[in-house]
């Protein structure tokens, strides 16, 4: 599903002098896998989901998604292959304040341009799947942390992605709240879905099948 | 969800914002709507008659003697009604005023002596009744006459029964035949035209009758020509048969145009005519609402950058789970273009209430100004410059928002600040350009200012204070011609006057009155060719032909017009003693310039020379306009040329507005059904000749006083948010130990910098672009350095001074709160 080969990432400092956030990465993840990455602080676990988000374009190496090599692609390429094939879950929700439940899930929908009938039975199937019918009219400040976190992975997920990447998920929510969040992680891995996760608790790595650990931009161990 | 209803739910969402936004657009919409509402009604718009790009009308000109567009003689009207053949049809008309009686109060309305063609030839068709026959033309046959809508509604209550009734108008019985609508208006007020400019809308409209003395003479020219245009002819083939027409008078009639080698006539467009004077200030509004709009969208485009760096996130979420950037474009432009379309329709609003304001400002100087409207193609126009303003203020902040930074805006507790060097770069930009935009229109607008200072400043040659002026039109059936002439009154009419001027003269209050054929800078005018004695008259090329004034005695006092030589007239200047004229200084120094002008003669006539005396010499007074000088003039007792319309001019001590009652009754006693009109202080008169030009200075005043204001709320903002921008960084320098004055000078430096480069730029440009102006300047030049200076330490005053309170306010802060904000 994933391969990346000697994959860094860098900013420039000062003197064509650069700070390495990732160093030769070369990573494999399976179809179907479910892949935990670690490390502590600073070791660059969120630059690397973002690269694979295609959220960062500024690396080198060399990246295949489902056998695509994005690093290949062209910008507006790129784009279209995240919208086909990747889903992303924040720690902060990222949710739009001013949309309601139902207009959060219409909006990847929208912009991958499904005519309107098909769109308004998608989202009252993940309503219905996520059992959040009666709030569906509600704004995002009206429900709690771990109903929006529920929000934010049905959106994830709503236009069937085939890769979950989902940086700290449980990160700003209380334990039980976590819990369910991570057991519907491993739902949807049981149903056939790639997830990437970025977390720190050794209890959420342990719903994956694998975990990867980072240290100053290095694949430490799970390579 | 829609774009659009997204936009909508944003714009609600922040109330304040879309108020100063919807406001700013308003202003600058607005603006361009009335200034393309106005071009439209005035220019562009087809005149109310059918398919009038056909209509033209015809005038003379004696270009050796400065005379141009004057009226023609009723046998060249004739000759051009026989031999033009690129007319389809064509008509005389001469302006004319009619005393109406009814059981009220006499008034006197105003109206017009036509060809029974001009109906047809203008293609309107009456409400009522029928227009003129071709038999209803000539003496004794012309006692029909067509009255205005507005003329039957006013005064008959619009009586269906009046179509067949009489009317009496002068003293004599018409019977109304039709009612025009009240849209028809003919003639039309013309610029440019001697004496005819500025003339009242006619509500009565009689055939014309050509008298005997008419027909007779070639060389006495008072009617105005229009025609039609056949389909396959032109302007140019027109001019051509005409002007080959007015050749062979020259070979027909060595006596009238022998002297005459530049005589001639030519062909204009009536469109052209009506409205053509207002062309040049009129564009130059046009000019100004753009400059007015640049600035507002200027102001915007910093409002919504400062509003794309807080929505950075939802931004970016919008990318993450899919949205393309031309995909966000279109969301912020949607957003853009909605708010302008609100703007636009609020603009609509302060476009029709300023029109409003402006139609009650200048109806009475402005042709055609009352048919402005915003019609569709106003509408039309005012939508497709709000969307374009729409795109183009929101293109600048979408651009700089459709390729959010994801990964450091959506990271955890990523802030994602993108506003960097480039975007305050654009913020600067835009704030040097508001800047720049507003200093070319208030260096304009002060300008203009100044001429029109200078030109109200000007010596007229009268002292307009206190005095009252009123017409008066006495009608031939009562106060007839003696028998050998049809143009001037008889003894009857002399008697009228010196009556009405011993009574006036002795009403409490009055300082001195007298009567004038035509009133300084109120539109009419009159002249005279004659000869001087002891140049051969076949000896010159031409005969002279200079401006003639009938007065009464007391004209010049009541004007007080200086006398620098001789004596004015008195009442011993009768219609028997020896003919006398008066002189003005452009008279004297033109005819006698090396030798003594007094006691000089000339004769109207070189046939049979009737000698007439100069003996007196006055100041000049400006006649035509006050930007113009003062042409030769020369003034006659009224009792030597008994004109039957005169109009009052009474000099009082008090107001002399309080008069007016007295002197009706005055006139009344002496004829009751004599009427009285266009009462007006000279003041008013000396106000009306500059209304155009009032016109453009107010509304230039206006629109930069618009730029002016939203170049300092866009400074106003652009400090702001610099300010909150900079929080931190002022935080860190004040626990560093800098003072609150370091704080102001940091922030106040920036502005100055910003001003300094906008007003560079703007004086660069206003340099260039004055130039346009110099067409409406009156004593002041296009690159008037004292303007250019005064006007850019206001604006860049104004502008410091707008930064000032944020620079105030970072000054003030809390270091520890400063910190804390960004920490």
């Amino acid at each position: 599903m994933i391969k990346l080969k000697n994959l860094e990432r860098s900013y420039p400092l000062a003197k064509e002098k650069f700070f390495f956030v990732l160093r030769d990465i070369n990573l494999e993840v399976e179809e179907g896998d479910f892949v935990s990455i670690m490390g502590p602080s600073g070791a660059g676990k969120s630059t690397l989901l973002h690269v694979l988000g295609m959220h960062d374009h500024g690396w080198r190496g060399e990246y295949f998604l489902g056998g695509t090599g994005v690093h290949h692609l062209k910008p507006k390429e790129r784009a279209t292959l995240r919208n086909e094939q990747i889903g992303f879950v924040f720690q902060q929700y990222h949710l739009l304040d001013d949309l309601t439940v139902y207009e959060n899930l219409d909006i990847p929908l929208s912009y991958r341009h499904y005519k309107k009938s098909e769109r308004a039975a998608m989202v009252a199937d993940m309503l219905d799947r996520f059992q959040m019918v009666g709030k569906k009219d509600l704004y995002p400040s009206q429900l709690s942390g771990g109903q929006q976190q529920l929000v934010g992975v049905a959106r994830a997920i709503i236009a069937e992605p085939k890769l979950l990447l989902a940086d700290e998920p449980t990160g700003n929510l209380h334990s039980s709240q976590g819990e369910e969040i991570m057991e519907l992680f491993r739902k949807l891995n049981d149903e056939g879905m790639t997830i990437v996760q970025v977390t720190h608790s050794e209890k959420n790595a342990s719903y994956g099948k694998r975990v990867i650990q980072l240290r100053d931009g290095w694949i430490v161990k799970g390579e | 969800m829609t774009d659009l209803q997204y936009a909508l739910r944003q714009l609600a969402k922040s109330p304040g914002f879309t108020a100063v936004a919807v406001l700013t657009l308003a202003l600058g919409i607005g603006a361009n709507s009335a200034v393309f509402g106005l071009i439209n009604g005035l220019l562009v718009k087809p005149l109310p008659y059918q398919d009038s790009s056909r209509l033209v009308l015809l005038w003379e000109q004696f270009p050796s003697q400065g005379l141009e567009r004057i009226p023609v003689s009723v046998p060249e009207y004739l000759d051009y009604e026989k031999q033009a053949h690129s007319f389809e049809r064509i008509a005389a008309f001469v302006s004319a005023s009619f005393n109406l009686k009814t059981a009220d109060l006499p008034e006197r309305v105003q109206g017009a002596v036509v060809s029974p063609s001009v109906f047809p030839l203008l293609g309107i068709e009456p409400i009522k009744g029928r227009t003129f026959a071709q038999e209803e033309f000539g003496e004794g046959r012309d006692d029909v006459v067509v009255i205005s809508e507005r003329l039957w509604k006013r005064r008959f209550n619009s009586d269906p029964a009046l179509i067949g009734n009489k009317l009496y108008l002068n003293g004599r019985s018409y019977t109304v035949i039709g009612i025009m609508p009240a849209r028809f208006e003919f003639p039309l007020p013309l610029f440019n035209i001697q004496g005819m400019q500025f003339t009242e809308r006619a509500d009565i409209w009689k055939p014309i009758a050509f008298t005997k003395g008419e027909l007779e003479s070639r060389g006495s020219r008072s009617y105005g020509v229009i025609a039609r245009l056949r389909a396959d002819a032109s302007v140019s083939s027109a001019q051509a048969e005409v002007s080959t027409i007015t050749a062979d008078w020259k070979r027909q009639h060595p006596k009238n145009y022998g002297d005459f080698s530049s005589f001639g006539a030519k062909i204009y467009p009536l469109q052209q005519q009506v409205a053509g004077g207002m062309r040049d200030g009129l564009f130059i509004l046009l000019g100004a609402v753009a400059l007015v709009l640049l600035v507002a969208c200027a102001n915007l485009a910093t409002m919504l950058l400062a509003r794309a760096s807080a929505r950075e996130r939802e931004l970016a979420i919008r990318v993450a789970v899919g949205a393309s950037p031309s995909r966000l474009l279109r969301q912020m432009l949607t957003e853009s273009v909605t708010l302008a379309l609100i703007g636009g329709t609020v603009g609509v609003l302060l476009a029709v209430w300023g029109l409003d304001v402006l139609k009650h400002l200048g109806a009475r100087t402005i042709p055609r100004l009352n048919e402005v409207t915003l019609d569709w193609t106003v509408l039309f126009v005012t939508a497709s410059v709000a969307i374009g303003s729409g795109i183009l203020f929101g293109l600048i902040p979408a651009l700089s928002s459709a390729r959010p930074e994801l990964t450091e805006v959506l990271k955890e507790g990523g802030r994602g600040s993108t506003s960097g060097a480039r975007s305050n770069r654009v913020r600067n930009g835009l704030v040097i350009a508001e800047i720049a935009l507003a200093l070319v229109l208030l260096i304009g607008a002060g300008l203009l200012m100044t001429s029109f200072m200078r030109l109200q400043a000007v010596n007229p040659g009268f002292d307009s204070h206190n005095v009252l002026t009123m017409e008066l039109a006495l009608p031939q059936l009562k106060y007839p011609p003696p028998a050998n002439d049809d143009y001037v009154g008889g003894i009857a009419t002399i008697n009228f006057f010196a009556e009405a001027r011993r009574r006036i003269a002795n009403l409490p209050g009055v300082g001195h009155a007298a009567f004038v054929s035509a009133l300084p800078l109120s539109g009419s005018n009159n002249d005279y060719s004659f000869v001087i004695e002891g140049r051969n008259s076949s000896q010159e090329k031409v005969s002279p032909d200079e401006e003639i004034r009938v007065i009464t005695p007391d004209y010049f006092r009541v004007l007080q017009t200086p006398l620098l030589k001789g004596r004015f007239f008195s009442d011993s200047d009768t219609v028997d003693s020896s003919k006398v004229i008066i002189i003005n200084r452009a008279f004297a120094r033109k005819y006698w310039p090396n030798e003594d002008a007094l006691g000089k003669r000339i004769s109207f006539s070189d046939q049979n020379p009737q000698w007439t005396t100069v003996v007196g010499i006055v100041g000049d007074i400006k006649h035509r306009a006050l930007d113009l000088d003062a042409k030769p003039e020369f003034y006659v007792p009224h009792t030597q040329l008994p004109s039957r319309f005169m109009v009052l001019a009474v000099r009082s001590s008090q107001d002399p507005r309080t008069l007016t009652h007295a002197i009706r009754r005055e006139l009344l006693s002496i004829d009751p059904d004599q009427p009285v009109a266009n009462v007006r202080t000279l003041e008013q008169v000396i106000s009306d000749s500059i209304g155009p030009r009032r016109m453009s200075v107010l509304l230039l005043g206006v629109f930069a006083g618009v730029a002016l204001l939203l170049a300092s709320v866009g400074i106003y903002g652009v400090m702001s948010y610099l300010v909150v921008q900079r929080t931190h960084e002022i935080g860190v320098r004040m626990a560093l130990g800098a003072q609150a004055r370091d704080v102001l000078a940091l922030v106040i430096g920036h502005a100055l910098k910003l001003v300094g480069i906008g007003t560079g730029i703007g004086l660069l440009l206003a340099l260039i672009s004055t130039r346009a102006l110099s067409v409406l300047l009156y004593g002041i030049d296009a690159f008037d350095l004292a303007t250019f200076v005064l006007v850019t330490v206001v604006l860049a005053t104004i502008a410091l001074l707008a930064s000032y309170l944020p620079a105030l306010r970072a000054s003030r802060a809390d270091p520890m709160i400063a910190l804390g904000n960004n920490g």
